[in-house]
């Protein structure tokens, strides 16, 4: 197999994603924009609620002005570390038999649904940044936007690790049908995990040293925290080296699972 | 290659669990279940020539679909080998995946969201085709398929025969040497269904793809296939020509008639048919040959009023087969 020919069908699914998502105009602005805003809004509020109520110029020792930066900006990389929906459609794919369509092709389904999801992402952050951006210039938040740059990249590199978590997850659906139960506890886990809930750095000691030793603060904590000021350079040099030593881990769980699961598949409705 | 499919003893075991009625064997359930075994394939030798059009006949759960998935790598066999041209299907190496096709009638392979063309093009990337002769190849399919008008349509907005017509495209573009079609024409209308018949018969005679067909449709397989396989509960119960098998088969018509009044009794006839007693409309399965000893016998039954004799559908036609099949063994 050919590395052009591998890139060329991959850029082909990475198209193919975006061509899909701005098919639905409506669905599209409700995902990139309206709903990373709402969240946004969400956590803006409650911080405000927090910071009044108890009387306090910092907490943790940042004050109000950082909290709401990191919530504007988390909800948004929150946006961009999520593949629930791409994890649901992995799931019916397999449990539904339509997996077929893809196993008689020359390519693998795990390329397949990561190209999408990357093109799925791309289209939605060039929107969605463009509110955090804004907002961030005209409230005038202490943002390094010098740091944007290797913090999407974390965050995307983040995300092919969210990808490998959803094909693990997928490949359940060879042994049992029904898992999307597994989905929502993962997602609900990771929500903390991430920091996208709270900055991690408020998290009790000794939870905060274990979790920052994982690799999911990449998807939220570290970029933003980065973007923000909250922590330097070393985070996200550790984030990358945890994120690359997870992959390697996670996609040979991924391997020896679908592996085993097309053993077991019987090509279900058709 | 002097073979082109070749299996040996090739069988396959579903694992299921038994269901039994009620909210508390649901529960039950949970941490009980009754796992059964189901033998969809028993073990299985052929062999398939280059070129070779082999119809795949059977009735619903016969196994045919289990072969067809086997052969294409999309399940794992429990037991036995089998070869499609040289590569073991279910290892699906992409040298292998790029020289076969498998069109799955009752289930969309093309993108729903995408206009053909789109799904075209992405499949040319799949399959590492130059994009300019691919579209063209697209437009010379569709032109023969006569459907060069929805190729900018997105697919979920046709109807059935002309994504049917799209999922053929979509089979043939990369120009498979081993091409499996699993009920092409199923739900489809008349002229759809011929349409796509005559298409796929001039396709397979200009190109020479090796094809194993499944249908319901009689037509299907007599218009198309040069070798018959009749599956039954898993097993190959005959194998050979189409011609050989019309031969056998094709004599038996149905011939259905109404009296004016109900019979007042059971009425015996020659070659062991007998009319119920208490009801006009009547229906027995003949040979042709038995019509001229039959009509005076019903003729003096009672009045006449309307009949007709048809050909007897392809589902009875391989009942009528498996029956004197089991006879005879």
């Amino acid at each position: 197999m050919s590395f052009a020919a591998f890139w060329k069908r991959n850029l082909g699914f990475f198209k193919m994603a975006i061509a899909s998502n701005v098919e639905y105009r409506m669905n599209y602005f409700i995902d990139a924009v309206a709903q990373p805003s709402v969240t946004a809004v969400i956590e803006i509020l409650l911080w405000v609620g927090i910071f009044r109520t108890a009387g306090s110029a910092t907490i943790g020792g940042f004050g109000l002005q950082d909290y709401l930066a990191y919530v504007l900006w988390g909800a948004f990389f929150a946006r961009i570390a999520a593949s629930w929906m791409y994890e649901f459609r992995m799931i019916e794919e397999i449990d539904s038999g339509s997996v077929n369509g893809l196993l008689v092709r020359p390519m693998s389904f795990y390329e397949y649904y990561l190209s999408q999801l990357m093109g799925y992402k791309f289209i939605t952050t060039g929107v969605s940044f463009l509110i955090p951006l804004s907002v961030g210039a005209a409230m005038g938040w202490n943002i390094h936007y010098d740091r944007l740059p290797m913090a999407v990249l974390l965050v995307f590199f983040y995300l092919i690790l969210v990808h490998s978590i959803s094909f693990v997850v997928s490949t359940c659906a060879f042994f049992l049908n029904r898992i999307y139960a597994l989905t929502v506890a993962k997602n609900l886990a990771l929500w903390t995990l991430t920091g996208e809930l709270i900055p991690l750095d408020l998290m009790p000691e000794p939870f905060r040293s274990w979790i920052l030793i994982l690799p999911f603060p990449s998807g939220v904590f570290i970029p933003v925290g980065y973007l923000t000021g909250r922590v330097g350079a070393d985070a996200v040099a550790q984030g990358f080296v945890s994120v690359a030593v997870s992959l390697i881990l996670v996609n040979a769980l991924g391997l020896f699972m679908w592996k085993k699961g097309l053993r077991s598949y019987s090509g279900t409705g058709a | 290659m002097s073979i082109a499919i070749e299996t040996k003893d090739l069988s396959r075991v579903y694992q299921s669990y038994r269901k039994p009625e009620g909210v508390w064997n649901s529960i039950k359930g949970l941490w009980d279940r009754q796992h059964i075994e189901k033998v969809a394939l028993k073990p299985t030798t052929l062999s398939i020539e280059p070129g070779q059009i082999v119809g795949l006949v059977g009735a619903n759960g016969a196994g045919k679909t289990t072969l067809l998935k086997m052969l294409s790598g999309l399940i794992v066999p429990s037991s036995g080998e089998a070869t499609v041209l040289g590569y073991k299907p279910w290892e699906r190496k992409h040298e292998f995946l790029k020289q076969i096709s498998i069109l799955l009638g009752q289930k969309n392979q093309l993108w729903w969201d995408l206009a053909p063309y789109d799904s075209f093009s992405l499949l040319a990337r799949i399959y590492d085709l130059d994009l300019d002769k691919a579209r063209a190849r697209v437009n010379e399919l569709a032109k023969r398929l006569q459907c060069t008008h929805v190729l900018e349509t997105q697919l979920r907005r046709l109807s059935l025969g002309e994504r049917m017509k799209m999922e053929i495209i979509g089979a043939l573009l990369h120009e498979p040497a081993v091409l499996f079609l699993d009920e092409p024409t199923i739900g489809l209308d008349m002229i759809a269904q011929e349409s796509i018949r005559d298409f796929l018969a001039d396709y397979v005679r200009s190109r020479g793809p090796t094809v194993i067909l499944t249908s319901h449709y009689m037509d299907d397989i007599a218009q198309l296939a040069h070798k018959l396989l009749l599956i039954s509960k898993g097993a190959i119960v005959y194998e050979g020509t189409v011609e050989n098998f019309t031969r056998a088969t094709e004599d038996v018509r149905t011939f259905s008639f109404r009296f004016a009044e109900e019979l007042p009794a059971d009425l015996a006839l020659p070659e062991g048919h007998v009319l119920k007693a208490g009801q006009k409309d009547h229906q027995l399965k003949i040979l042709p040959q038995h019509l001229g000893i039959l009509m005076p016998e019903i003729a003096r039954a009672g009045i006449l009023q309307d009949l007709k004799m048809e050909e007897t559908d392809f589902e009875d036609v391989i009942r009528g087969f498996l029956e004197k099949e089991s006879r005879i063994l």
